[in-house]
């Protein structure tokens, strides 16, 4: 079992995955208290892979659950199988006559398979999907909920019952408990304020864009065959891009892209032959290669808004408007 | 230290980070498992229990200092950086005695003091020094660097460079050597500087015991019912975050409740000639009743008096203006000052909310104050009127203080003539419309007033609401 904190980052190096000391903490805590962690951040930083890490390193499964706009509760925890269902009918035909052929009256009849019914809505013809997956498995899991601000305010709500006690309520079979309590790891991007209720049940962290030795010293883990020299010189334009006014930002993972593509490429020094060539793996859009360019290529950045600040832009783009 | 817990929770409570119960017992809990020895640990134990969103981080690293702090003083240079003979700290020491003789309140001595020779000034005495200054008014953190100063000022700090120049004139007399003063002041100096934090601190962390002893309660929070009739100028800063939350909300009530009436609309009044013509194929039995459809969508046009003192006026009226957006088919928006900017640019490329700080930002008041409502207009007329058509509203929002200009009532009446209707807003508080006053002279509202189809007095953010609210009752 864990006994510091330090154990967390052995741990997570394991699995090639270099725990700042909050992160580490934090994992750390959740463990030992059993709450939930929330990870907030950029796109890109590791909150996923925090997870896969995690689940890795204690031998746990990882089971995923990805959260999107509309996501409810018959995707994310359970459904009856109804498929399954109707065809059990047709089998049970004959057993149903069989059942039912002594019944005298039709309400003899009914109470009987009253009483059957309860073997349509069981466990048998439920099917689990991840949050039930999560709850019910044998031994422990880590569940990790993807992307929770991209799932409407409902189902964030509904949410709340499974993390503060691991449980959830099947209407027609009652409570169903955690047997394992499960590590469960919240990301978001940060897209929407998540609800206070959300918020308190969750430890949380913050995780940004790491400092220029910290990514260097994960480039140079997962990315051994790139020369020290040309990873340093590659992180740092990283950084320099991300202060940068960028539609979108490289991110971690783009970085470890990126120098994958420099070794595949025996590339030995950033000239602009290879930046040309490789700045799409880094950036995603044809504007920001541009700018890019402009501004690794030394020459001045050209301003956005060529006028005077003092001075709205006159005149309206889309000319007169009629409708 | 769970009582040091406790206080440090309360003072992040009374700096407005909001935690329940249930954390402050996690806090305890996690505080528990990771131990206190290793004050990294500690401290992000406390963080990740305690501090839910990003931008508390900044309350919470400059409250844990002062909560979890080691008592010690930062550390001060020996004299000269520790490079001088003997000989040449005796003969520091004996100008600095005459000139402690000399200093006259004793705390600046015993400042002086530690800033030549490296003493550390224990917390002790610094509490007592700030207790003569008298205690910091102000207990917001945001505050922390004026009252600094202003503790500073009350220590007569300043003083010290004074001192210290002295002595070292003294000592260039008396045949020091350049290069050895150069190293007594250099020490001093950042001696000084390290100083200086300390009583920052002691400053910080009396105002986080100020405002803890303030109750849990943040004393700036205002309720909502307060600020929807606070009057826009009595808002400080404060409240501004509460009010937006506040404005989308009004704008998300407003908006169902136009979505509403327009479904209703549909409905509309029985279409006689439609009807009859559509039953003829029954023989004139009124078998389908057509009602008239009404698909009229207003149109806007706001013109926004962008002085200080409609500032914040202008932005909330922009917010929900803009929040209603889809309600609305087209809306477009003026500055005017002397002369018209449009603004609708700003809202087709960002976010109201960017929007808005970009208008502030870009159109200000550059040469002088004067309001000139009348060229605006005219500029207007000559340049944007095909924008008013049968379906648009006018809205024009400020106090019509001219400044003796000519207020272009000419230009007025083309506009209001061509509207569907021209509604003001009128920022001054009702009894003051007309009426003389120093700074703009004249107000024109009442020329205005009979070519206007309403006129509103907005004050505050519920008669803002009341009003937007109203330009759209049918």
């Amino acid at each position: 079992m864990l006994s510091s904190i330090s154990d967390v980052r052995d741990l997570l190096a394991t699995q090639q995955y270099i725990a700042s000391d909050e992160i580490a903490t934090a994992m750390f805590l959740a463990d030992k208290l059993g709450k939930p962690l929330l990870a907030e951040g950029p796109a890109g930083v590791g909150k996923t892979e925090l997870a896969k890490s995690w689940a890795g390193a204690t031998g746990r499964e990882l089971i995923r659950l990805q959260c999107y706009e509309g996501l409810d509760e018959t995707k994310a925890l359970y459904e009856w199988e109804y498929a399954k269902q109707l065809l059990y009918t047709q089998l049970l035909r004959e057993k149903l006559s069989d059942l039912l052929g002594d019944a005298r009256t039709l309400r003899e009849a009914a109470d009987r398979l009253a009483g059957e019914e309860d073997v349509f809505f069981s466990e048998r013809f439920l099917l689990p999907r991840p949050l039930l997956r999560a709850l019910t498995s044998e031994r422990p899991v880590v569940l990790l909920i993807d992307e929770i601000d991209r799932a409407d305010a409902e189902f964030e709500a509904f949410l709340l019952e499974v993390l503060s006690d691991f449980q959830v309520s099947v209407p027609e079979l009652g409570t169903i408990k955690a047997r394992h309590m499960p590590t469960v790891l919240l990301t978001s991007n940060n897209t929407r304020e998540l609800s206070e209720a959300l918020k308190r049940r969750c430890l949380y962290i913050h995780i940004d864009y790491p400092d220029l030795e910290s990514e260097l010293r994960v480039v140079q883990l997962k990315v051994p065959g790139l020369a020290p020299r040309l990873a340093r010189q590659a992180v740092e334009l990283v950084q320099r891009l991300r202060e940068m006014d960028l539609k979108k930002h490289p991110s971690v993972s783009e970085t470890l892209d990126w120098a994958r593509a420099l070794v595949e490429l025996n590339s030995h020094q950033l000239d602009k032959a290879t930046l040309d060539t490789t700045l799409n793996v880094l950036l995603k859009y044809e504007s920001d290669i541009r700018r890019a360019r402009r501004a690794l290529q030394g020459g001045p950045d050209r301003p956005e808004r060529p006028d005077r600040p003092d001075r709205p832009r006159g005149g309206y783009r889309g000319g007169e408007w009629t409708n | 230290m769970d009582r040091r817990i406790t206080e440090f929770i309360a003072a992040l409570r009374a700096a407005g980070v909001r935690i329940s119960l249930a954390e402050s017992a996690d806090a305890m809990r996690a505080v528990e498992q990771a131990g206190i020895t290793n004050r990294d640990h500690f401290r992000l134990a406390l963080q990740t229990s305690l501090i839910k969103d990003a931008k508390d981080f900044g309350t919470y690293q400059e409250l844990f200092p002062l909560y979890f702090g080691r008592e010690a003083p930062p550390p001060l240079q020996p004299a000269g950086g520790g490079q001088l003979s003997d000989e040449q700290r005796e003969q520091l020491l004996r100008q600095l005695q005459q000139m402690l003789a000399q200093l006259s309140p004793q705390h600046l001595a015993s400042l002086f003091r530690s800033m030549l020779t490296g003493e550390p000034v224990s917390g002790q005495e610094l509490r007592a020094m700030l207790g003569q200054a008298g205690p910091p008014m102000m207990s917001n953190q945001r505050y922390r660097e004026w009252m600094t100063r202003q503790a500073l000022r009350e220590l007569q700090f300043n003083r010290l460079e004074q001192a210290l120049r002295d002595l070292l004139e003294r000592l260039r007399q008396e045949g020091m050597a350049e290069e050895t003063l150069r190293a007594i002041e250099q020490a001093a100096r950042e001696n000084q500087q390290a100083l200086a934090e300390q009583i920052g601190q002691e400053v910080a962390r009396e105002m986080a015991d100020m405002a803890r002893g303030e109750g849990r309660v943040r004393p700036r929070q205002r309720s909502e019912a307060e600020l929807l009739d606070r009057p826009f100028e009595r808002l400080d800063e404060c409240d501004l975050a509460d009010m937006r939350k506040i404005v989308n909300r009004l704008a998300a009530r407003l908006r169902t409740r136009l979505a509403l009436r327009q479904r209703r609309g549909k409905m509309g009044t029985l279409d006689a000639k439609n009807t009859i013509r559509t039953n003829q194929r029954f023989g004139g039995v009124p078998m389908i009743v057509r009602h008239r459809k009404r698909h009229l969508k207003p149109k806007l046009v706001v013109f926004c008096d962008r002085s200080v003192s409609t500032q914040h006026v202008m932005t909330f009226m922009l917010l929900m203006i803009y929040s209603l957006h889809d309600q609305l088919s087209r809306t477009r928006s003026f500055a005017f000052i002397d002369r018209l900017y449009d603004m609708t640019m700003y809202f087709a490329e960002s976010r109201p909310e960017e929007a808005i700080e970009r208008v502030m930002r870009e159109i200000r008041p550059t040469r002088s104050y004067s309001t000139d409502l009348g060229n605006a207009l005219g500029q207007f007329v000559r340049d944007h009127l095909s924008a008013v058509d049968h379906r648009t509203t006018v809205i024009v929002l400020g106090d019509a203080r001219n400044n003796e200009n000519d207020p272009n009532l000419e230009a007025f009446e083309q506009i209001s003539r061509r509207a569907r209707r021209v509604v003001w807003f009128a920022t001054e508080e009702r009894w003051k419309w007309g009426v003389y006053d120093p700074g703009s002279l004249s107000s024109d509202i009442y020329r205005y007033a009979p070519m206007c189809d309403a006129l509103h007095e907005v004050t505050n953010l519920r008669q803002l609401a009341d009003a937007i609210d109203r330009l759209f009752v049918r």
